[in-house]
């Protein structure tokens, strides 16, 4: 008894007050999974975000726990795949890429391709796949995008894929197609058809 | 044990709101500028006699506050701080001030015999109030309105102003006279 | 006539001490001038520092809308950070933005309507926010013109929006 509450004096020193709003347990379960993150050199501020949400949204403790504790391990793989250079808004985005399902391997070949911040280029490919483009190809596409493309050009080709998708062109086509048609100088193939393993590109 | 949907914020403090500012919430510093904007307004107004004025000073005030952040070493008076920039943002806004002022003081002059109906009575006192204000000199005016408007203690006042008490006292007390003086003018007009 | 000089004076000082009214509209205008070059504030955390490239506004979108605002003054460069939110909903007596940039706190970010038209604008530091409309208190809604969170764990809809720049 004693023990726990010195541990939660100890917790209660260096939480966030923004924690207050979730319930004591659940906080004291989340401000451990926060406070790791950080001793991991992770970024705690999307945790928290997390939590904070669930908290508007009238969630259950245990699912907001579970919530955050994903989202940590996520930032942790996005962080290995990234490396420790990255950012907290590439992580994020990073775990977005991933959820989408594209592979660690994928945002490492996009971070050995392109000059950082990968932030758009990954927002781009995670946000493809939510339109319903296959992961492979938007990895594929965005991944033969990444030495040359400025991130508005990525945004816009982002825009335009979705135009043709509510247009009612198949996403996939949608996206190769504007990819040709954006003339995607790479030494591998200037586009891969739906349902392909991506080819990494070869390195200069 | 969760929180219901429609959750009422509790209104954050100004030390919080500073923590959120300084970690890269900048939406929270809006919260601190519409909790300041018309506290700090009417004292630049006063100030300044001429609102565009006031307004400029203090979207100025507002904008160097943010920027020099991390130079407010106690959030929790964040207020105070903010206020004594804005104090210095209004001494510079003198020079243009002091031209509007003698335009305003000529054309009111010009409107001093006529006569008034009663409903007109409370804006003849107050542009009676702003012309006097306006006729005292900008240091008389700012111990004034820091005193007895803004009900500042004459060490907060010191602080602002970088002036000693004793000379704040004394500009305090040469502001009231003056103005005793310029609403008796005005009476015997 | 006066019967006291102190009473004169006290009279200026009632007159002086009441209310003064700013247009609310010098918040924007601030959040704006702050948005448009939100240099490194960051102590400890260096997420948010910043550099005002002038693309970033044309970069950052993915499904918000820019706003130009004709401000009088304001920083010298033409990008803007300030975000416009939008939701048309006709029939709704209040709608809160909420997300990743707010803490998710519906009191912190209240939209205006106009003929059902609600908007509200944002300032957003580079990085990638979830965020949600909460209609009536009740009721949530995704951006139906940004893209899905598509991670959502809690049930509710909800979108992204990325604004890029060097997060670093």
């Amino acid at each position: 008894m004693i023990l726990t509450v010195l541990l939660l004096m100890t917790q209660v020193a260096v939480q966030d007050p923004r924690l207050e709003r979730l319930d004591p347990e659940t906080r004291s379960l989340v401000v451990s999974v926060v406070d790791s993150a950080r001793a991991a050199g992770l970024p705690s501020e999307p945790l928290i975000q997390r939590a904070l949400e669930g908290v508007t949204k009238g969630a259950q403790g245990p699912r907001i726990v579970a919530a955050v504790r994903r989202l940590a391990t996520d930032l942790g793989t996005a962080r290995g795949a990234l490396g420790s250079g990255a950012t907290a808004p590439e992580l994020e985005a990073g775990v977005a890429a991933l959820r989408a399902g594209a592979g660690p391997q994928v945002l490492t070949q996009l971070r050995e391709a392109r000059r950082p911040p990968l932030t758009m280029a990954l927002a781009v490919l995670a946000d493809l796949v939510t339109s319903g483009v296959p992961v492979d190809s938007a990895s594929a596409i965005v991944l033969a995008f990444a030495p040359t493309a400025r991130d508005a050009d990525l945004v816009e080709f982002r825009r335009a894929v979705e135009r043709d998708i509510s247009l009612g062109a198949p996403p996939g086509a949608a996206a190769s197609v504007r990819a040709l048609n954006t003339g995607i100088r790479s030494t591998t193939d200037a586009a891969v058809p739906p349902g392909q393993p991506p080819r990494p590109p070869s390195r200069p | 044990m969760s929180q219901p949907l429609g959750i009422d914020s509790v209104e954050a403090s100004d030390a919080e709101l500073v923590r959120r500012v300084r970690t890269g919430d900048i939406g929270a510093y809006s919260t601190l500028v519409a909790r300041y904007r018309n506290r700090l307004g009417r004292y630049a107004v006063h100030m300044l006699g001429d609102r565009e004025d006031a307004e400029e000073a203090l979207q100025d005030s507002f904008v160097r506050a943010y920027r020099s952040l991390d130079r407010c070493d106690d959030p929790a008076r964040f207020g105070a701080w903010l206020y004594g920039i804005l104090v210095n943002r209004c001494r510079t806004s003198g020079a243009r001030a002091a031209r509007r002022r003698r335009m305003f003081v000529r054309d009111a002059d010009a409107l001093n015999g006529a006569t008034h109906a009663d409903q007109a009575d409370r804006v003849e006192w107050s542009d009676t109030v702003n012309r006097a204000l306006a006729r005292l000199a900008p240091e008389y005016r700012e111990a004034f309105l820091l005193k007895h408007v803004e009900d500042l203690e004459y060490d907060a006042m010191a602080r602002l102003t970088g002036a000693g008490v004793s000379a704040l006292k004394m500009r305090v007390k040469r502001a009231r006279e003056q103005l005793q003086r310029f609403l008796k003018e005005a009476e015997h007009v | 006539m006066f019967d006291r000089d102190d009473e004169l004076v006290d009279r200026v000082v009632r007159q002086l001490r009441q209310p003064v009214s700013i247009d609310p509209a010098l918040d924007d205008r601030v959040m704006a001038e702050i948005a448009a070059d939100p240099a490194p504030r960051a102590t400890s955390r260096p997420r948010f520092s910043l550099r005002p490239w002038p693309w970033l506004a044309a970069a950052a979108v993915l499904g918000a809308i820019i706003i130009a605002r004709p401000w009088t003054r304001g920083a010298e460069n033409s990008g803007s950070n300030a975000f416009q939110f939008v939701l048309v909903a006709p029939q709704a007596s209040s709608v809160a933005l909420v997300g990743d940039f707010n803490d998710w706190d519906p009191a912190r970010s209240p939209m205006r309507t106009a003929q059902g038209v609600w908007a509200t604008t944002v300032p957003l530091a580079p990085g990638r926010y979830r965020y949600a409309f909460l209609v009536n208190g009740v009721e949530w809604r995704a951006d139906p013109g940004a893209p899905d969170a598509h991670d959502d764990e809690f049930g509710t809809p909800s979108s992204v929006i990325t604004v890029g720049g060097n997060g670093s």
